[in-house]
């Protein structure tokens, strides 16, 4: 019979290889149904390679494109370090972003240098407090999170689009549904020609990465996310670190949806996450909730969107390829997970003697 | 508001039932599958590839419920034989279904259902039933896949609550530990189920490219598989609640339309948040009441491991 | 990892190289290679709006030869300038943007780019390389307003229409003033779906005006959605933008539609001969750019003559359909007889002609 074990002999070099093969698996799977539909599938990857990294130009794009996904799983990963499952990223990006955009839109005469922390202040509670409602009741009540913050993203997208075609809609846009867009002051400077966010990013990373793994706080957080109890018995108030923790996770979350509002649309709209909420639990989940890991997977997954673009443009080949690619990747290294975690042996059932 | 409002009701809120029922099916196993929308999405496309193919309703329909199965057990494959965390996985297979869909769909753009089919799954008065007032117009004057969706909803409720095998599956999703020991197979429960889940969501986005809108469209779901979701908590994994929510959804999903004729302005946005809030509302107070009859199963969503029994 | 290194290396460098292959376009007065990119709002299989941008697209590419490339599904939002930039990336000269929302996005990254020419679709913008374009489609929106008003027999006309922008209500307008000219006791219900593309609730929105009795569904939208639930019915319909017939041939009688091919071949060959200069076209009939799609066999007997007889006298300049009087809801005359509705009033039209049962919220 077959007899699953768990092991820890798995070296880092072992599980780093596991992995790179279930990529190429993925890349191989997917290679075969780019044949069916008729296309050559190395010219497809060599396209969407060169649409991400080809020119300087598209470089900026990719990076730019992998900004929002850093920060945002950064703030997942501090949520799921406490098996917390936020799934609720996209809302809180929301939140952020109509936080920063109801400063930037009320108070647009403001000089940039208090109008752009104020909003970015604004957006991080907004994020916060959006991420709050659900730990705060998982705390209370185990009410089940995972759900939950999932509502919560709906309920932040239709109250934004609510707002967009109703109380924020743009005067001057005559009838069409539209929020205006912010003044000169509320939009992120650039910083070698890519808006600041790259920085905030690169900042919150090392923070993140210190937080963790050097600090009391992070400590407690690695506790009780291996076991409640643990923490409970080690003296550490559960439920307060619970409930910061989640705050911060919803609070870095919306940070990126000001960052994105004021340094990428210079605006709100329906539109303003792209998916991203979603994406970043994905990159996170992958980057094994590791800070210095997070900034390479987002590039690497930033590339394949922006490669996607390109492709779509240059081959009418679909920007769902991108999307297909994602998911079978993400597929195969999911299962290569149970190959790095447990050791398969066939064991010689032992008959008793008569 | 007359009749009519709620004939359109009951059709809105068909592939709601199904995916629901599914998702409903999938959950009692112990596993939290959020790829609804990505299995809707496959099998809309395939249902719809295969009726411009073959013509055939019924084989349309069966592409459509194998593609969805198939992709179910993609996820099953990964959380229960090979471990991986549900949440993640379930999302992935959103993903991936979107974006194969999509590419599917392209050369589809524009095409129309063809017209035996549209007629196979007309609407027709079932004798008798149909006669009794208002109730008969609006539930028996309907399409065979709407018919399909309450015998559905019976046979889940029936298989469930009054069958060896139901209660063998709850047992599955409520104490995995104690049901392995009393000899059920679980892996092959969670299996077997989670296709099914599969299954009837690939049915529900064939009803939603075949019958709903008879022309393909880019992300013809719009999101209910994410509803289904959260109403599979609203009915409280109970498949005769499952009728209630589909159809009261279904109803507000459409309703804005017939309010524009009204003086009151509710903004059909604050309507469209009802599911999420609703839903939200019932997590807490069955949580908070800890009551019985609310609680999803005790397993749902954990890796179930044998050795660490 | 460092033979992973060399290899990435390796095929990124051959990525760039292939990078330059690829087909040449013909070139414009100052030897830059002339491209068109085309921004899409929906997918050029809507059989719709979109559709009809993707038929003067393939046109373009036919009679002058030139490379184009375009991208479907843009929302409209900021992600429109990161369109254009990729777009520029590829080597686009000029690029058309096909729908009203992208406006104040186009206006502000055609300044970055003044060498880029731009060319903006149903605006109102201009700038030094932005131009707008746009059609009469009024005149035709008159002309099938005439074969709803012969047809209906409950004298309710249903109309799904998307957002209450001056041009959508523009429509509805000509509509019912067409359709009053020849049934003075008909109305036109209007819906509001807040979309230009989605068949399932524009469908929606069709099935709660087919519910009230009407037996025409007229649309400002960009799918056959509303033409399939009047067929499903069994009424009748009016499209737009397209030749509707295949999508619902028992129910679909004509349609105002658009023909961009001539125009973008105007356009491109002005940059090629170096004179574009940004301009605010809004031709009609008479150029060509709009039309009536042929009346299919469901039309009402004599229309054909009577929309003849009108189309005969917008072609001569000798009619215009926003002639006086014209009252509005309320009953107040706003055109009075004898004159005309001037475009600026037309292009700002933020009220509903005496016919129309429905509001525009948020005034």
């Amino acid at each position: 019979m077959i007899k699953m074990s768990a092991r820890s002999d798995c070296s880092k070099r072992e599980a780093t290889l596991i992995r790179t093969l279930a990529v190429v698996f993925a890349l191989v799977t997917v290679s075969f149904f780019i044949m069916i539909l008729g296309h050559n599938p190395i010219s497809v990857y060599i396209s969407m390679m060169d649409g991400a990294f080809g020119t300087g130009y598209r470089l900026l794009e990719t990076l730019r494109k992998s900004v929002p996904l850093i920060i945002t799983s950064i703030g997942i990963s501090l949520a799921f370090r406490l098996k917390f499952w936020n799934i609720g990223a996209e809302g809180q990006i929301m939140m952020g972003a109509m936080g920063a955009a109801f400063i930037a839109l009320n108070f647009p005469q403001l000089p940039a240098i208090i109008l752009l922390p104020l909003m970015a202040f604004t957006a991080m509670i907004s994020g916060g407090i959006w991420g709050l409602i659900p730990a705060y009741f998982k705390a209370r009540w185990k009410t089940n999170e995972t759900i939950f913050t999932l509502m919560m993203n709906y309920i932040a997208l239709k109250f934004i689009t609510y707002l967009q075609y109703g109380p924020w809609k743009d005067p001057a846009a005559l009838g069409f549904p539209k929020i205006p867009n912010f003044s000169q002051n509320a939009v992120l400077p650039d910083i070698f020609g890519l808006h600041a966010g790259w920085v905030i990013a690169i900042i919150l990373v090392i923070l993140s990465h210190i937080f963790i793994n050097y600090t009391q706080p992070g400590y407690e957080i690695e506790v009780v996310g291996g076991s409640e109890n643990t923490g409970r018995y080690a003296g550490m108030n559960v439920n307060k670190i619970i409930i910061l923790t989640i705050f911060a996770s919803g609070s870095i979350c919306g940070l990126s949806g000001m960052i994105e509002a004021s340094g990428v649309n210079r605006t709100l709209s329906v539109e303003i996450t792209r998916g991203v909420g979603y994406t970043a639990i994905i990159t996170s989940w992958l980057s094994y909730l590791k800070a210095p890991v997070i900034p390479i997977v987002c590039i690497l997954f930033a590339s394949m969107i922006q490669g996607g673009t390109f492709i779509q443009m240059a081959f009418q080949i679909p920007q769902s390829a991108a999307q297909i690619l994602q998911g079978a990747i993400l597929f195969f290294v999911l299962g290569s997970e149970f190959f790095i975690r447990y050791k398969i042996s066939f064991v010689k059932q032992n008959i008793p003697e008569a | 508001m007359d009749a009519s409002f709620f004939t359109a009701a009951v059709v809105a809120g068909t592939p709601l039932l199904y995916a629901i029922l599914g998702e409903v099916i999938t959950e009692k196993a112990g596993n939290l599958n959020l790829g609804v929308e990505g299995m809707m999405l496959i099998g809309a496309v395939v249902g719809f590839k295969v009726a411009l193919i073959t013509q055939n309703p019924w084989l349309s329909l069966g592409g459509a419920m194998i593609a969805g199965g198939i992709a179910a057990l993609i996820y099953a494959l990964l959380t229960v034989s090979l471990r991986a965390n549900q949440v993640v996985t379930g999302l992935t297979l959103t993903i991936f279904g979107t974006g194969f869909s999509s590419f599917m769909g392209k050369n589809l753009m524009g095409e129309v259902v063809p017209d035996n089919i549209k007629l196979a799954f007309a609407d027709f008065p079932l004798p008798l039933l149909s006669h009794i007032p208002v109730l008969g117009q609006v539930f028996f004057n309907q399409g065979i896949l709407v018919y399909g969706g309450y015998i559905a909803t019976i046979l889940a409720g029936l298989y469930l609550y009054n069958t060896q095998i139901g209660l063998n599956l709850r047992a599955v999703g409520e104490n995995t530990a104690a049901a392995d020991a009393a000899g059920i197979k679980v892996s092959l429960y969670k299996y077997i189920h989670i296709i099914i889940g599969g299954v009837l969501c690939g049915l529900a986005g064939a009803y939603l490219s075949l019958v709903y809108i008879p022309s393909w469209q880019e992300n013809v779901t719009a999101g209910r598989g994410w509803i289904a979701v959260a109403l599979v908590i609203f009915c409280k994994w109970n498949p005769y609640r499952v009728l209630v929510g589909a159809f009261l959804f279904g109803g507000l999903d459409i309703i804005g339309f017939r309010l524009q004729k009204y003086s009151f302005y509710i903004s059909q946005y604050l309507i469209d948040m009802l599911p999420y809030l609703v839903t939200i509302i019932i997590l807490i107070v069955v949580s908070a009441r800890k009551s019985i009859s609310g609680l999803p199963p005790a397993n749902l969503g954990d890796s179930y491991f044998r050795e660490e029994r | 990892m460092k033979k992973l290194t060399i290899i990435f290396t390796l095929v990124l460098s051959l990525a760039i190289a292939f990078s330059s292959c690829g087909k040449k376009s013909p070139k414009s007065a100052d030897g830059k290679e002339v491209v068109m990119g085309f921004i899409y709002v929906g997918p050029i299989g809507d059989g719709g709006w979109t559709y009809a941008h993707e038929q003067g697209r393939k046109y373009v590419e036919q009679e002058t030869g030139i490379r184009t490339i375009f991208k479907e599904s843009v929302p409209e939002g900021a992600e429109v300038k990161e369109v254009v930039r990729n777009m520029i990336d590829q080597g686009a000269t000029i690029i058309a943007a096909t729908s009203f929302g992208y406006m104040d996005y186009i206006e502000e990254i055609a300044k970055e780019y003044p060498n880029v020419k731009f060319i903006h679709c149903s605006g109102y913008k201009m700038g030094p390389n932005m131009g707008n374009y746009f059609g009469r489609i009024e005149q035709p929106r008159y002309l099938s307003g005439i074969v709803a008003g012969m047809k209906t027999k409950t004298n309710k006309i249903g109309y799904v229409a998307a957002f209450e922008i001056p041009e959508v209500i523009r429509g509805i307008n000509a509509f019912t003033l067409g359709v009053r000219s020849v049934n003075p006791k008909a109305e036109v219900h209007v819906r509001w779906t807040h979309t230009w593309y989605d068949p399932a609730r524009e469908k929606e929105a069709a099935k709660a005006l087919l519910d009230e009795k009407c037996d025409v569904i007229a649309q400002h939208q960009d799918t056959a959605g509303p033409q399939q639930a009047a067929e499903e019915r069994g009424v009748f319909s009016i499209g737009y933008n397209s030749d509707m017939s295949k999508m619902a041939p028992k129910a679909y009688m004509t349609a105002p539609i658009w023909n961009w091919g001539p125009y973008y071949v105007d356009q491109v060959k002005k940059v090629m001969a170096g004179t574009w200069k940004p301009e605010s076209y809004w031709e009609g009939m008479n150029a060509d750019i709009v039309r009536l799609a042929p009346l299919t066999k469901n039309a009402p007997d004599g229309a054909e003559a009577k929309v003849e007889e009108i189309k005969k006298k917008i072609l001569a300049g000798t009619f215009n359909v926003f002639s006086g009087p014209i009252k509005d809801q309320k009953g107040k005359v706003r055109v009075p007889a004898g004159a005309v509705m001037s475009d600026e009033e037309q292009l700002s039209c933020n009220w509903f002609v005496e016919g129309v049962v429905g509001t525009i919220k948020g005034k």
